[in-house]
């Protein structure tokens, strides 16, 4: 045992965490924790206490900078909120790892984020265990808490009850951003159906759009993601169902139905006539967006309209006279539009049983929450502070130009706030780019037309367990697909594999908690 | 851990191995660090084994957690990809010492015959200086020489009148891949240790060669190597401990959709299916299993080793 990777050290860490302090996850509240934080919210401001003393509470959240922020905008959260906090952001990259020896060590603080949905999938089996406190019964006490969406809480709820809050995205964020100028140049519109995506991809590639007489451009840049690249939104705009599809009263993962055949046949093409990054499943997210910035490619659909803004910032600094837009509304064959909407929430706060011992605990650390939705409290977090942060313009904030400050001593607390613009009255942004206020238009529209995935809300055991090594199957087989690696039968094999290994019980499972 | 001496002079009050200690308490006192380190990083944790017999919980602890026997090595054993994973991850491993291990040693002889010494610092410098490159930075750049979407190799093989070649996502193209890139990023790190062997071989030999005729192939080969043979088996013996530390972080850059097949061993495998999914059982019995199999390989080395009438590492 010379070399150890990290990941078994990791592992061993863990392991020997668990057993020096197993001892701890007694809830025994005394609150030993291995990641200094000393303060568990002491049982000293107990139920007979009145409210005016601040709360104290603390708060574990993944950090998406590189440093964890200064207490600028703490301080004056305190003051607004009456109450005593401690944050502990640990590194997104590995907020999972500590999240699970928190966890183990029953150290976990009284509000504690995830990291994002999938986490939120991995810890129903303990909010079933009854790990964390159920807080239905309690938001009709909270007028702001009472204001978040049913219907997104309705996703994040684990067999009918509560348990978390939200930090709220908007439902169908997907589309294209395309290079207006090439569209300009060779007269083709916006693409209607996905026939007209197809040929807009084609000219592209063929059609010079760059006028340097050379064959140096493609149409679409794409990564090795099936879900957060181009696949998935351009199969919902084929009308392949989100993730889970109803046929014949049954429910039936997305790939059993022909619009996915139909969309893998889609991309097959594109790659084939080289319309299309030719390496595109061993593309990282940073290539595929640099072969769009550096002006080779004419099409990006990475899954999130907004990113023109960034991708816009990066282009003309190559090409000055690129002009960007974003586009969504395409035709399935069937002669309408579907969407893909996602669940509504990127991350949840939960409130763990071992560090909020009593309901008077609960409805306190609740009660801050209600106050983070309000405007005030909102924008504080989200902007933060006006005049140094952002400005108002138009009733829209408008951040400042000192990119970093803001980096450095807001981000850290805006990806904490619950709920969205219309449920907590923070201010909108306010958007220059023509193509990004287009893009924030289509957004509202596509709502419209959002497919939901049925199974948001349902349980299955085996999806627990092998969920993500199934998927992988699938993942595998589309891309060997694409590639021609293996034809229509040859992906029905693969069908027939993961059914053996667990997929057939999912889709039952799934199919049981359907009909309840 | 002490070395029990049989003793010559039998004294009555006291063992002689005790009085040794006693002189040398000093020389004893120096590993007592070295104990400790062994005994919490690399012992204790080994409690945490007892995980994969459970079906372990964060919240229960590994007190609270319920037994449930081979469970989870009967899950890895009925696996349909078992199989395949672990004959990936042996191929992989005899690639590496097939293709990999003489290449350090074949270099420290290069170097060793390089007479002018700013010369021969200067390319010991460069070729161990990429092994301190992390492997995303390897990968990143072979990605951007390698792609079909306009990587140098492709171009270049373009312009030659041949047709793109598909390395990245292709399985025939992995293991080439990889063992290039650890010959890459380890030969020169590797030469170290077999350089400082071949320092400490006494010039005298070599001067009575020469009288005696020998070349400078003929000292290679009857003199150096000979000196570093022992050397050559102890480091040999300690890749085969490693069989299945391939390297987790280059494998899973390497691999795709497209390679899965063969780049899929037993390190990425725990990654996904265990560690993504709060698997901590499961992915424990795997890791244990892997354990295993190193160990009876190193045990299988040495005993052939020791057979060769060398020494062993143990």
């Amino acid at each position: 045992m010379k070399k150890k990777k990290p990941l078994s050290l990791a592992l061993s860490a863990v392991m020997s965490l668990t057993l020096l302090l197993s001892a701890c996850s007694g809830g025994n509240g005394t609150g030993t924790t291995s990641n200094g934080s000393g303060d568990t919210g002491s049982n000293a401001n107990g139920s007979t206490q009145k409210d005016d003393s601040p709360a104290q509470i603390t708060v574990m959240l993944p950090l998406n900078t590189a440093e964890t922020p200064t207490d600028t905008i703490k301080n004056e959260l305190e003051k607004l909120t009456n109450t005593k906090l401690t944050y502990q952001f640990f590194p997104a990259d590995t907020y999972e790892e500590k999240l699970n020896t928190a966890f183990a060590t029953g150290s976990l603080p009284q509000a504690t984020y995830l990291k994002n949905a999938t986490t939120f999938l991995l810890m129903r089996e303990a909010i079933k265990e009854g790990q964390f406190w159920e807080i239905g019964p309690y938001l009709s006490e909270f007028p702001n808490l009472s204001k978040l969406k049913p219907e997104v809480l309705d996703n994040t709820k684990v067999e009918g009850k509560l348990y978390s809050l939200y930090l709220g995205r908007p439902l169908a964020r997907q589309g294209i951003i395309y290079r207006k100028d090439w569209a300009d140049k060779l007269n083709i519109a916006p693409p209607e159906t996905t026939e007209e995506l197809f040929a807009m991809a084609k000219a592209f590639t063929e059609q010079d759009p760059d006028g340097n007489g050379q064959n140096d451009t493609t149409g679409i840049a794409d990564r090795n993601e099936l879900v957060f690249g181009a696949f998935k939104t351009v199969s919902s705009w084929f009308g392949t169902p989100n993730n889970w599809g109803e046929k014949d009263g049954k429910l039936l993962p997305e790939f059993m139905f022909p619009e996915y055949i139909d969309t893998m046949n889609f991309f097959k093409s594109l790659r084939d006539n080289g319309y299309m990054n030719q390496d595109f499943a061993a593309t990282s997210k940073t290539d595929a967006v640099n072969l769009f910035t550096s002006g080779k490619a004419g099409i990006y659909i990475g899954g999130s309209m907004p990113d023109i803004t960034t991708l816009d910032k990066d282009l003309i600094k190559n090409v000055p006279t690129a002009v960007l837009d974003a586009h969504s509304m395409v035709k399935s064959p069937d002669g309408n539009i579907h969407q893909w909407m996602i669940a509504g929430y990127n991350n949840l706060v939960l409130f763990p049983k071992t560090a909020v011992k009593d309901e008077a605990e609960l409805k306190k650390i609740l009660g801050f929450f209600d106050k983070m939705m309000t405007p005030e409290v909102a924008n504080l977090m989200f902007w933060g502070i006006e005049g140094t942060h952002y400005t108002v313009v138009d009733g829209k904030a408008k951040p400042s130009e000192d990119k970093e400050l803001t980096e450095r001593e807001v981000k850290g607390y805006k990806d904490s706030v619950i709920g969205e613009a219309e449920t907590n009255g923070m201010y909108e942004s306010l958007n220059e780019l023509p193509g990004r206020i287009h893009a924030e238009e289509l957004i509202k529209e596509n709502e419209k037309y959002g497919v939901k995935d049925p199974t948001a809300a349902l349980d299955s055991a085996t999806y627990a367990l092998k969920g993500v090594e199934l998927q992988q199957t699938i993942t595998d087989a589309t891309y060997k697909f694409i590639y021609g690696q293996i034809d229509q039968a040859g992906f029905e094999k693969e069908i027939e594999k993961w059914k053996k290994q667990g997929g057939e019980q999912m889709i039952e499972e799934f199919n049981a908690s359907y009909k309840k | 851990m002490e070395e029990t001496v049989i003793s010559r002079q039998v004294t009555k009050t006291q063992p002689a191995w005790r009085k040794r200690f006693w002189r040398n308490k000093l020389l004893y006192l120096m590993i007592v660090p070295g104990i400790i380190y062994f005994l919490i990083f690399k012992y204790i944790p080994m409690f945490g084994l007892v995980i994969s017999f459970q079906d372990y919980k964060p919240f229960k602890g590994i007190l609270g957690s319920e037994w449930v026997g081979f469970k989870h090595f009967e899950r890895l054993f009925t696996e349909p990809d078992f199989w395949n994973i672990l004959s990936n991850t042996l191929l992989l491993f005899g690639m590496n010492l097939l293709f990999y291990f003489p290449i350090p040693i074949i270099l420290a002889l290069m170097l060793n015959e390089v007479r002018i010494t700013f010369f021969k610092r200067f390319f010991q410098t460069l070729v161990y200086l990429p092994h301190f490159m992390s492997w995303v930075i390897i990968v990143s750049i072979s990605y951007v020489m390698l792609t079909m979407d306009g990587g140098i190799v492709n171009e270049l093989l373009v312009q030659l009148g041949f047709s793109k070649i598909n390395f990245l996502l292709s399985p025939e193209w992995f293991r080439p891949t990889y063992i290039i890139q650890v010959i890459w990023r380890e030969a020169g790190w590797g030469t170290i240790i077999y350089l400082a062997a071949i320092a400490a071989v006494d010039p005298q030999l070599y001067e009575a060669a020469r009288m005696d005729g020998a070349g400078r192939l003929r000292q290679v080969w009857h003199i150096t190597l000979p000196a570093i043979r022992s050397v050559i088996i102890v480091l040999l013996i300690l890749k085969i401990g490693d069989v299945l530390e391939l390297g987790f972080e280059h494998v899973y850059l390497l691999l795709n959709s497209m390679n899965r097949d063969v780049a899929e061993i037993i390190d990425t495998y725990v990654y996904t299916a265990g560690l993504r999914q709060m698997q901590f059982s499961y992915s424990a019995a795997v890791g244990f299993f892997k354990s295993l199999v190193g160990l009876v390989l190193v045990m299988l080395a040495n005993h052939l080793s020791k057979k060769m009438g060398e020494e062993g590492i143990y």
